[in-house]
């Protein structure tokens, strides 16, 4: 028994990192309807622009470039933490001014438009950065590895998990102790109701996409370090985001977070005992959890199931 | 005196008869019927990845073909035709590689088809090619089956497999790092077989496999593996892991720095999953079939071939990947002057047996096409991290080399069956 232990310790660092892939995805799906499949790209278009901002990018070589590198490499990641994700949440709303000739139409119009970004993004990203495999490098302070019970462990992801933590809990305070998350979630809820109360929806919805994108940017940033940086990364992202909402229940904050903490462990334990079975762990979850309860773990009754 | 006079409508209905028929008959007759008698290009299908795990290497693979074909094209051609290529994307997806196969055959005409690095495409291109008696060159998919029970007559494998690399490495890292080993594994074709043949020399040598992990394709999380390893201790870990896989897992590896706390033999190391990382994320011993910085006659010159013609590319040296691409054409191309035709069964037999001198592929053995199996049998390099340089280029230290007649996959002749040439479907490209 004591060598689960770690496994679960593992699978549940690895559940708060898919909990942070998938949190601008809820938001998105939850608060606009839209299932942004452009999220991955997005993601990945994050970590690109982080890694230029610590590199120094296109100024490179110039006096500028060089000041900046002289900068320490923990100032410079922490602006690229902030920079890329910012950066990433401007493509985004790009892409929702792109979106808005879809709304009130069938939903696959939406999803073919956010489709055709995802792969506009990719292979912009192999235009301006090429293809080839880019390390993310992380300060000092965050690197490494640690002892715990005679095991090795990441200290990055550790980090990872601890800033998965605090995401979660300032996005969760957003949407419930200010006003203008009151205003996004009644939006979700009832958006004529909104705009007949005054509020322009349009910008409501514009920021809603941002905010969900440059969430998705940060993730991006956060997990590169992990899996590696490439363009075409952003596959990898989709569809376990996409499992998470549904396995939580569709509109469901908490749902999605305890989903993404049952879709880490099923991940790590059986990666450690039956590893054949460790990507396909997440897919069985779904089933298993869709199968007896269709709303998923928190979703809203549908009126087809009264 | 009765006129002869065509109607307009004589004259379209005849007209659209003759397009009709024409299009009945098809390019596909075209081509085979009247290739040779003419100056018409050959034309040759390249099914490398562009998308998917192996996206880069495929990319790599591809220049490797296409400085081949350039040069050929500069002294003129082959048998006076120039080479024309056509390629298709075959998504590092087996099912996309037989479609791809089928097109490129029925629709596109090639004559011949080039490039390979997942063994589970390869395997699905060969099928296709195979039915037609097209000859298919698997130019960097590695997996032993591919010259063992996945053998066809149209097949050549130009990459040396995960058999012959175990065989260069394991005995010599029994002795050096003990019995007990664990197997980490990418859970398709390329990863079983190449397992396989690590297994059969671990019990050959007195070694034992304490546990194989399997690892399935897509992982990108390799946290729980990892600590099973440190669990298990075993004396040394042979990890058969490519693509992105690899990548995301030398990258955590490092994170851990594991890499010098367990011993790692890495049956292959392409370069393009390497080229760039920081030398850390580059532990363990690994194999190589070429490196740009051996000391051998033209590889300087070859080195400078590359740079001249992609002088944009993010990899600024050529690696094994290229390397094989480029042999592969190069060895096609040759053959169809030996056969002086390009009549498929011709240019088959052209290409078995063939030798290779060392000095003409910048290895340090001779080379040989395995009239049995297929395979070309060749120089096997090991090597370790170059830790210490100062040209980010130069990342391998070469350890060794081991010849193609000690790495021999002693099984792949028992288990290859190839077609019979008269059941081969025969024509002229």
């Amino acid at each position: 028994m004591t060598s689960l232990v770690p496994h679960v310790v593992n699978g549940l660092t690895l559940g708060l990192l898919f909990a942070l892939i998938a949190l601008g995805f809820t938001l998105i799906v939850g608060v606009m309807e839209v299932i942004n499949l452009a999220h991955g790209s997005l993601f990945t278009l994050g970590a690109y622009l982080a890694l230029s901002t610590i590199g120094a990018g296109w100024f490179s070589g110039t006096p500028f470039g060089i000041w900046w590198l002289d900068l320490p490499m923990a100032s410079r990641y922490f602006i690229g933490l902030a920079l890329g994700p910012v950066l990433a949440g401007a493509a985004g709303m790009l892409l929702e001014l792109c979106l808005r000739p879809t709304y009130g139409k069938a939903p696959l119009y939406g999803l073919l438009l956010t489709f055709g970004a995802a792969i506009v993004v990719e292979e912009a990203i192999r235009l301006i950065w090429g293809t080839g495999e880019q390390n993310m490098p992380v300060p000092q302070m965050i690197s490494g590895a640690f002892l715990m019970g005679g095991l090795i462990f990441s200290t990055y992801k550790f980090y990872a998990a601890g800033f998965a933590i605090v995401a979660i809990l300032m996005v969760w305070l957003f949407l419930e102790r200010t006003p203008y998350g009151a205003i996004i979630k009644a939006g979700a809820h009832d958006s004529e109701m909104v705009r007949a109360l005054g509020y322009d929806l349009a910008r409501l919805r514009l920021i809603v996409f941002g905010f969900g994108s440059a969430l998705a940017g940060i993730a991006g940033m956060v997990m590169a370090p992990i899996w590696g940086l490439r363009p075409h990364l952003g596959i990898d992202v989709v569809i376990p985001a996409f499992l998470i909402i549904v396995i939580g229940g569709v509109g469901s904050f908490w749902g999605a977070v305890a989903a993404a903490l049952l879709v880490g462990m099923a991940t790590g334990i059986t990666g450690a005992y039956a590893p054949a079975w460790s990507l396909m762990s997440m897919y069985i979850l779904l089933i298993a959890i869709v199968g007896f309860r269709a709303r998923g773990l928190l979703g809203r009754r549908s009126a087809l199931e009264n | 005196m009765a006129q002869s006079k065509i109607s307009r409508r004589r004259l379209l209905t005849t007209a659209a008869a003759a397009t009709g028929g024409m299009a009945f008959m098809g390019p596909w007759m075209h081509t085979r019927v009247y290739a040779q008698a003419t100056a018409k290009p050959i034309r040759i299908g390249i099914t490398s990845d562009a998308s998917g795990q192996y996206a880069n290497s495929g990319a790599e693979d591809r220049r490797g073909m296409m400085m081949a074909i350039a040069e050929a094209n500069a002294k003129g051609g082959v048998l006076g035709r120039k080479i024309e290529t056509f390629h298709l994307d075959t998504e590092t997806t087996p099912a996309t590689g037989s479609r791809v196969a089928e097109r490129m055959i029925t629709r596109e005409n090639c004559g011949f088809l080039v490039g390979a690095i997942h063994s589970g495409v390869a395997n699905a291109i060969s099928q296709v090619a195979q039915k037609y008696g097209v000859i298919y060159l698997n130019t960097n998919s590695s997996a032993p089956s591919e010259a063992g029970q996945n053998c066809h007559r149209v097949k050549f494998v130009f990459d040396a497999n995960g058999s012959n690399f175990a065989k260069a490495a394991v005995q010599a890292s029994i002795e050096k790092f003990g019995k007990k080993w664990v197997l980490l594994t990418n859970d398709y074709v390329w990863g079983h077989s190449t397992a396989a043949a690590t297994k059969a020399l671990l019990k050959q040598f007195g070694g034992e496999m304490i546990e194989e992990i399997l690892v399935p394709q897509g992982t990108r999380d390799f946290s729980s593996q990892l600590l099973k390893i440190q669990q298990l201790k075993p004396g040394a870990v042979a990890a058969a892991i490519g693509g992105d896989d690899q990548k995301a897992m030398r990258q955590q590896i490092a994170q851990l720095g594991m890499g010098d706390k367990t011993a790692w033999i890495n049956n292959q190391q392409d370069w393009p999953d390497v080229y760039g990382l920081p030398l850390d994320n580059l532990f363990g011993v690994f194999g190589t079939t070429w490196y740009y910085n051996l000391d051998l006659p033209g590889v300087a010159d070859f080195v400078k071939r590359y740079k001249t013609m992609f002088p944009d590319t993010a990899i600024k040296v050529p690696g094994n990947v290229f390397y094989n691409g480029y042999w592969a054409v190069r060895e096609l191309l040759g053959a169809i002057e030996r056969a002086g035709s390009t009549n498929n069964i011709k240019v088959i037999k052209a290409l078995e047996g063939h030798k290779m001198p060392a000095r003409d592929r910048m290895q340090h053995h001779d080379a040989w096409i395995d009239p049995v199996t297929h395979q070309v049998q060749q120089s096997i390099y090991l090597a370790t991290a170059n830790v210490g340089t100062k040209d980010p280029d130069d990342m391998f230290k070469i350890l060794g080399n081991t010849s193609p007649q000690e790495a021999l996959d002693p099984d792949a002749s028992g288990a290859c069956k190839l077609e019979s040439y008269e059941s081969t479907p025969t024509f002229d490209a």
